[in-house]
């Protein structure tokens, strides 16, 4: 039931051979398509072998699951927009999908705006505490690291180190505060991301909470993630025990641990722009938008934004068509937009072109607008975001103080 | 349902931006961004976003069409072969001429001009770098021994000051602009020569020079002649590296800067202030492109820019150097595969001993041994012209007179996506595959070569260019020396004539993100970055200053034609407009051709935005809106080349720089008058 929590792993040797931590996230995924509760499986694959260049890979073979078996770390695609894009979202197709917290959040904004088919979707959660930008991943490993990245088989995150693993067995470590002093390390977003246990999943796996290296920490976090362990367990797919309390206390204590390292990433990436006079914070965002080259990537890169007629189109009418910086409508228009429901995923700040700090924004005023309002983006699906059910009273307010 | 991620490069600017296209059973439905790749590492440009849409317009060509009475009809590829090889057969070595793209690939540029060379005996065989890279060329070769671009885009980052002439890369190369910003965040200095108050000018320069059309010699010249006076110059790299100083030095000396700053426009103190800033930095790094270059006197702009380089000893080290921005896919590549009339590939010299080497590397005799016909003295003489994936119709000064005279031509066959200015003018047209419709290598800015897979099909019927090239020789009667299946053969015998190439192999680029940069000599050579580290390319291996003083335009404004007239780009479309104009996106933000004119000046011509306006050249008038801005100076006028009803290039001067024969395009006299 809804709750439940498990040590499991995979009884399938191939599966054991080739995954992390006991397979099983492969082993479910295989589960899903042979048991028809899935159609497809939705989940990120090293493209020709490169761990730093994962890209989404729609199956429906269950011989093919086990090629997206492992970790990527350096790598981050667009879940979200997949399924919102290119599954036109799940209408009429059940996808079992792979998801960090951050995906698992957009596809449930997604939901409430009507976008995706939540019925159609199981979301097999993993834990993360960040993923890497692949280019400086790859500078990094032979800058710092000293190594040829083509020799990394494996990197971990784990008590604030970055371990790689070579192929030849040997492993290299260092702290995350050194590398991101340097920065390198994780991307920005990931840093301030304070979730990393993904509850708002179907269901949540990780190795935090489990003593030995073949095993996963499984957690049913709703009704259907319940029934669909149940039914993985009673066709033999997973093996599983229960947790002892020290491994639940572990896991918890992990969770806070990392908690408190995304909190002070948020006061020190937040602070110096808060403690900006308001003449100085127009100076500094609009001295930032100026760049822009009206690019639209961030928009298209946002998982939640989804309208098919965008405002901000050069034929609406709205921001003056062919200029570069756009009208300052255009970056304000963006972040009103999305701010409301911003899960923090960093897609936008990834791919914009001129590197502005738009996650760092976006996300800020998300976390005023939390202190205001109390709605966090991307947990729970019966709570609708606050542009959605703002009052005419709660406009009129006065005293509202968004950072800007 | 089968949806893959197909990586593949950008195909518009040199940058070579990597992106996913999304392909659903054979159909392209979507792009993404491709974080891994070098270059981009996920972001793209409003060009880059829209990569695939002209792919699908509805106007693609998808038979051949033989021109009947006027009117084009469709025909079968035999057909249309075979007459092509009657009319060929007519022609000479002399009246045969060729244009090449700077946007198919190398192996098939690598084939057109061995097949013109082979088959038709000829070096008359030009691509679009003539009109913009010729003067980069003749200037480099005497003074470090190549025209290519020097240091690696990644290494612009490294820095300390970057001198942008004439280029608006904020509009131009978005993906160069991020980096230059990137290096402006660790305290680097912009310098910006440009007439115009560009996006680049007001957001991403330090110090604008807005300097009077086509007077960056008097420019540079008092830049150096300041470096000198405050003994800035990098003396032990002058004496160690380069030859010729002291004739410059001289020279240098006489120079009168109170005329410098009458000459440029620019005051003496900005000039001053750039270049202290230039000579101070520990790397200075030049960019430029046909800001410099497109002038009667492009060769000698790039010499004192190669000049100022030596003089600071910012040359033959990363992050440094005279670099090209080559504004197409291959606009590097199809120069490399020798599709000029004066260079066999690899850069070769035409003459006997690049003749005798590809006679002997071909299997054939005879080779031509004179150099051929440049790019636009070809459109005028040759009665046989075959021309592929470009458009002189757009792209070259004083377009009205050209019309004219392509009329009189006995034959022409254009090689393209779509039918294009040029195109209404042929007599036959073959629909070609492009980009992602075929595989094939592009060797993009920084002499970085990337593979592009094919990951559609072509429409209708619609073949390679090295098909139909191979097609044509085997019915020339040359089957044996164009018997090629596949663009990885081509490539093949590629590597074996072209040394620069020759350590670079599909199976290496399939899994380099990013290509290789040549020269790669061999296979485990991880290709080169940096040109010019230990010595330069002349004969001495020592860098060569060379002597120049200013000379005004060839026409400068008077009585009639009172206003200056400049070209250049925006950042929504892409040169002749081909592609952007077949792009919903891109014309909805910019979907016709405009002329910025100074509020001052629209004042005194009486018109306001959005009237039209008649702009009239000695050679021609079209109509253009207004842009009323203070983006240029009074008395300067500006029109974006893309856009064929308002064809920039019919007002534009086809004066030629004598030493290279590139076009005056960016400087003539014109006249404005109320539409009416």
């Amino acid at each position: 039931m809804k709750g439940d929590v498990y040590i499991a792993s995979s009884t399938d040797k191939e599966v054991l051979e080739k995954a992390e931590c006991g397979g099983v996230v492969t082993s479910l995924l295989k589960f899903a398509l042979e048991s028809k509760r899935a159609d497809a499986v939705l989940a990120v694959k090293a493209r020709d072998g490169n761990r730093y260049d994962g890209t989404p890979v729609l199956i429906s073979q269950p011989d093919k699951v086990i090629e997206t078996a492992g970790t990527l770390h350096c790598t981050s695609p667009n879940i979200a927009r997949y399924v919102k894009e290119y599954t036109d979202g799940a209408s009429d197709l059940k996808i079992a999908v792979v998801v960090k917290p951050c995906d698992a959040k957009a596809i449930i904004e997604l939901a409430k705006r009507t976008q995706v088919k939540m019925d159609n979707l199981i979301l097999i959660g993993l834990n993360c505490t960040g993923t890497l930008p692949s280019v400086k991943a790859k500078k990094m490993m032979k800058e710092v690291f000293g190594i040829d990245p083509t020799d990394v088989v494996a990197e971990d995150i784990d008590d604030d180190r970055l371990v790689i693993t070579l192929a030849d067995g040997t492993q290299k470590e260092k702290t995350l505060m050194e590398l991101e002093e340097q920065e390198y390390g994780r991307r920005e977003n990931c840093r301030r991301c304070e979730t990393n246990i993904p509850t708002m999943a179907d269901i949540a796996c990780g190795k935090w909470g489990t003593s030995d290296k073949g095993t996963t920490f499984v957690e049913a976090c709703t009704e259907k993630g319940a029934n669909f362990i149940d039914a993985a367990i009673s066709a033999g797919c997973i093996s599983i025990r229960q947790p002892n309390p020290e491994a639940v206390q572990l896991r918890r204590k992990k969770d806070d641990a990392a908690i408190q390292s995304a909190k002070q990433w948020q006061e020190r990436d937040f602070s110096s722009l808060k403690q900006m006079s308001s003449d100085e914070r127009f100076e500094y965002w609009f001295g930032q938008f100026e760049r822009c080259i009206k690019c639209y990537g961030c928009r298209d890169a946002c998982p939640i934004c989804y309208c098919k007629d965008c405002n901000l189109e050069a034929d609406r009418g709205l921001v003056p068509p062919g200029e570069v910086p756009p009208d300052i409508m255009f970056p304000m228009v963006r972040i009103t937009h999305v701010m409301d429901s911003c899960v923090n995923c960093g897609q936008c700040q990834d791919v914009c072109a001129m590197e502005l700090p738009l996650s760092r924004l976006i996300f800020m005023l998300n976390r005023d607008l939390y202190d205001i309002f109390k709605y966090e983006p991307g947990v729970d699906i019966g709570q609708l975001p606050p542009l959605r059910t703002v009052t005419e009273q709660e406009l009129s307010l006065s005293g509202v103080d968004v950072a800007f | 349902m089968s949806i893959e991620y197909a990586p593949t490069i950008c195909p518009y600017c040199s940058c070579g931006c990597g992106i996913y296209l999304v392909v659903e059973d054979g159909k392209i439905i979507g792009q993404e961004p491709w974080k891994e790749h070098p270059i981009n590492e996920g972001a793209n440009c409003p060009k880059g976003k829209n990569a695939y849409a002209f792919l699908y317009s509805k106007d693609r060509l998808k038979n051949p069409l033989i021109k009947k009475n006027g009117t084009f009809r469709k025909a079968s590829w035999d057909e249309a072969l075979g007459l092509i090889v009657s009319k060929l057969k007519e022609a000479t070595p002399e009246t045969f001429g060729t244009l090449g793209s700077g946007k198919t690939s190398n192996e098939e540029s690598y084939l057109l001009q061995k097949f013109v060379r082979v088959v038709m005996g000829t070096n008359t065989i030009e691509y679009v770098g003539r009109l913009c890279h010729s003067s980069a060329v003749a200037a480099l070769l005497p003074a470090v021994g190549s025209g290519v671009m020097q240091t690696s885009q990644p290494e612009i980052e490294l820095a300390d000051c970057i001198f942008l002439a004439g280029v608006n890369i904020m509009e131009t190369f978005p993906m160069i602009a991020r980096r230059i910003f990137r290096a402006k965040a660790k305290g680097a200095k912009v310098i910006y020569s440009d007439p115009r108050k560009t996006a680049t000018a007001r957001y991403l320069a330090d110090i604008h020079l807005p300097l009077k059309a086509g007077t960056d010699v008097a420019l540079v010249n008092a830049m150096m002649s300041i470096i000198l006076a405050e003994g800035l110059e990098d003396k032990e790299f002058i004496t160690s590296r380069t030859a010729d100083f002291e004739q410059v030095r001289d020279f240098l000396c006489q120079v009168d800067l109170k005329q410098a700053e009458a000459i440029t426009g620019v005051s003496l103190e900005k000039i001053r202030e750039a270049a202290i800033t230039f000579a101070k930095a520990e790397r200075s790094c030049i960019l430029y492109d046909q800001g410099i270059c497109q002038h009667t006197v492009g060769a000698d702009n790039v010499k004192v820019h190669a000049d100022l380089a030596l003089l600071t000893g910012n040359i033959g080290k990363p992050g440094t150097g005279v670099n090209s921005m080559r504004g197409q896919i291959s606009g590097e590549g199809t120069g490399d595969m020798g599709c000029l009339a004066v260079f066999y590939p690899g850069f070769k010299r035409v003459g006997e001993e690049a003749a005798k080497f590809f006679e002997d590397a071909w299997g054939v005799s005879n080779l031509p041994t004179k150099p051929g016909l440049t790019y636009i003295d070809m459109l005028y003489k040759c009665s046989h012209l075959y021309i592929v994936g470009t458009d002189p119709m757009m792209a070259v000064p004083d377009v009205n007179n050209l019309r004219k005279a392509l009329k009189k031509a006995n034959f022409i066959v254009v090689q393209d996506i779509f039918l294009t200015e040029i195109g209404k003018l042929a007599h036959v047209v073959l629909p070609a595959a492009t980009w992602v419709e075929r595989e094939g290598t592009h060797t993009y800015v920084d002499r970085r070569v990337q593979k592009i897979e094919k990951v559609i099909e072509p429409p209708g019927e619609a073949k390679p260019d090295w098909w139909i090239v191979c097609q044509l020789a085997e019915r020339m009667g040359y089957k044996d020396k164009f018997n090629f299946s596949s663009a990885g053969e081509i490539f093949e015998e590629i590597r074996r004539c072209v040394p620069q190439y020759k350590g670079i192999t599909y199976e290496r680029l399939k899994r380099t993100p990013g290509g290789i940069h040549w020269p790669c000599p061999s296979e485990n050579h991880p290709g080169t970055p940096t040109m010019f580290l230990e010595k330069f390319n002349t004969a001495d291996g020592l860098g060569h200053f060379q002597v120049v003083g200013f000379k005004p335009p060839d026409e400068i404004p008077e009585d009639e034609y009172p206003y200056v007239l400049t070209t250049g780009r925006s950042i929504f479309h892409y040169h002749t407009g081909t592609m952007t104009l077949r792009t919903p996106k891109l014309v909805d933000e910019v979907s016709h051709g405009f002329v910025e004119v100074n509020p001052e000046d629209a004042t005194k011509v009486g018109v306001k935005n959005k009237d039209m306006v008649t702009l009239e050249t000695r050679r021609g008038s079209i109509e253009a809106e207004v842009k009323v801005t203070d983006q240029v100076p009074p008395g300067l006028l500006f029109i974006p080349f893309h856009f064929p009803d308002s064809c920039a290039n019919v007002l534009t001067n086809p004066a030629l720089d004598p030493s290279c024969k590139c076009a005056e395009t960016k400087v003539c006299a014109v006249k404005m008058e109320v539409k009416k």
